[in-house]
């Protein structure tokens, strides 16, 4: 199939999946917002009122917002488009198409949704006071770069579950152990131990990516430009290999969707 | 066209059922497949009638044997319900369905109107597929697969949908489509369609085939091997 197609598709099908998604709801596109919101209120709940962590609290949703809104994209579309090509048995098992085509119509489907998140992320931003900076401009590379990393993520997700189902519970349990640990409510840069925090960022690309939001987001600095290079190249990598052994072992992974 | 040379498939089952875990689903397949014609494929349920399409599809790779395609020939499996999205409608389904099958955005939408006409699902076609019952889904899938274009054409048991005059205009359509100079690779459990439209039939069991050759001629063995 030419890639001419193969793009056309992809699009066509991101964009049903928008339609199918808001159409299932009643309240239905409205819940790409309310769950990040509700998301970011459980903790303003939690760790202002509750816990009454000190923090100034107006600094603390947004550093929450910021973190959450980003990582629930992550986790979120890496979970489905793991589970998208097990999940599309009937049509694995009649047409020859190229089985990165179901996690890649999730993942580009879901940039269009996380760009209204983002919006409403500004939204917030300008709420709280913060005056918007060209700094911001930062967002687009550390978004392209997010969205890279998902695929990457996302296109090994599926290959994986089409081989052994048992990732489908290993997942979850991946992205839990993630939340907890990239700094999505604890700052990576108040830990006592620096080195520490040197090491976490650098071996947690999403601890990284998260902390990267917060920079040019709250702080208007521009992110570690070499650390995210490295970060889009090792995801560019990782795709290519992950799409080059899908198209060679695509009957393969027809038959471990089908048996 | 397309030759079979001994196929076998085989995939891991649970342990202890079958030959040690191991389910032969195919075995030591050959024929050959000519163009133009219209070659039958019956059998019981489950004897491997559709991997073996999925194998001429190019869906699934065999295990063992290989399968040898005339250079540039395009094959499409043509079942029912290409995987309709329940909450959406019956127009957005039918260009999803119509660019699975090869066509282009343009050539997709370009169909729609003709889609709509033959299913003759009217203002349902605008309604979500999840209020379809099974005959106007079946209707829906049909039509779009009568779009494809290619050079081999698998048929997997589509022309038992829809009430009776629906399925008169189906067999009609159907019967242009062979007619033509089209290869095509035909399973059925109806006898009658077997015999009107194949000028060969192939005869599976257990993964095996039994018989080849004249349709009146195997579809009699066939029978004959049901009865005992």
């Amino acid at each position: 199939m030419t890639l001419r197609h193969y793009f056309s598709l992809l699009d066509v099908q991101a964009r049903m999946l928008l339609k199918a998604d808001s159409s299932r709801f009643r309240l239905g596109f409205l819940w790409w917002f309310l769950e990040p919101l509700l998301w970011v209120s459980v903790f303003f709940l939690v760790f202002n009122l509750i816990l009454d962590s000190g923090k100034k609290s107006g600094d603390f949703i947004l550093f929450l917002a910021c973190g959450k809104f980003a990582f629930l994209w992550f986790s979120k579309t890496v979970s489905q488009a793991s589970g998208s090509i097990v999940a599309s048995q009937g049509l694995v098992g009649k047409v020859n198409m190229p089985k990165s085509l179901w996690p890649m119509s999730v993942m580009h489907e879901s940039l269009y949704r996380q760009s209204t998140v983002y919006l409403l992320l500004i939204l917030i931003l300008l709420l709280f006071g913060v005056t918007p900076m060209l700094a911001w401009l930062w967002m687009i590379p550390v978004v392209a770069v997010m969205y890279l990393m998902i695929i990457a993520c996302g296109l090994i997700g599926a290959c994986l579950v089409c081989i052994s189902r048992d990732f489908q519970k290993v997942i979850p349990l991946a992205m839990t152990f993630l939340l907890f640990t990239s700094g999505i409510f604890w700052d990576v840069r108040e830990l006592a131990d620096q080195e520490k925090a040197q090491l976490i960022l650098i071996t947690n690309p999403l601890a990284f990516m998260i902390d990267a939001h917060r920079q040019v987001l709250m702080h208007g600095q521009a992110p570690d430009m070499v650390h995210l290079m490295l970060i889009a190249l090792a995801a560019a990598a990782f795709t290519a290999l992950t799409v080059s052994y899908m198209q060679k072992n695509s009957q393969y992974l027809a038959l471990k969707v089908l048996t | 066209m397309l030759e079979l040379r001994d196929v076998s498939l085989d995939f891991r089952s649970s342990k202890g059922s079958f030959d040690h875990g191991v389910h032969h689903v195919l075995d030591q397949v050959s024929f050959k497949l000519y163009e133009n014609e219209t070659l039958g494929i019956i059998g019981r349920n489950g004897v491997g009638k559709t991997t073996m399409l999925r194998i001429m599809a190019g869906i699934l790779a065999p295990t063992h044997g290989e399968v040898i395609t005339r250079p540039g020939a395009s094959a499409s499996l043509l079942t029912l319900g290409l995987g309709h999205r329940l909450d959406l409608n019956g127009r957005d389904n039918a260009v999803l369905s119509a660019m699975l099958q090869g066509a282009s955005k343009a050539e997709a939408m370009g169909y729609l109107e003709d889609i709509k006409a033959f299913s003759e699902l009217g203002d349902s076609f605008e309604e979500p597929v999840k209020t379809y019952s099974a005959g106007m889904k079946s209707r829906l899938g049909f039509t779009t697969a009568l779009l494809t274009h290619v050079d081999i054409l698998l048929v997997d048991e589509i022309l038992s949908v829809g009430d009776a005059e629906f399925r008169k205009k189906a067999e009609e359509a159907m019967k242009q489509r062979i007619s033509g100079k089209q290869t095509v690779v035909f399973v059925s459990h109806s006898d009658t369609q077997v015999k009107d439209l194949c000028d060969r039939v192939l005869w599976i069991d257990q993964g095996r085939i039994c018989a080849q050759g004249d349709p009146d001629e195997t579809i009699a063995r066939y029978r004959a091997s049901m009865k005992k």
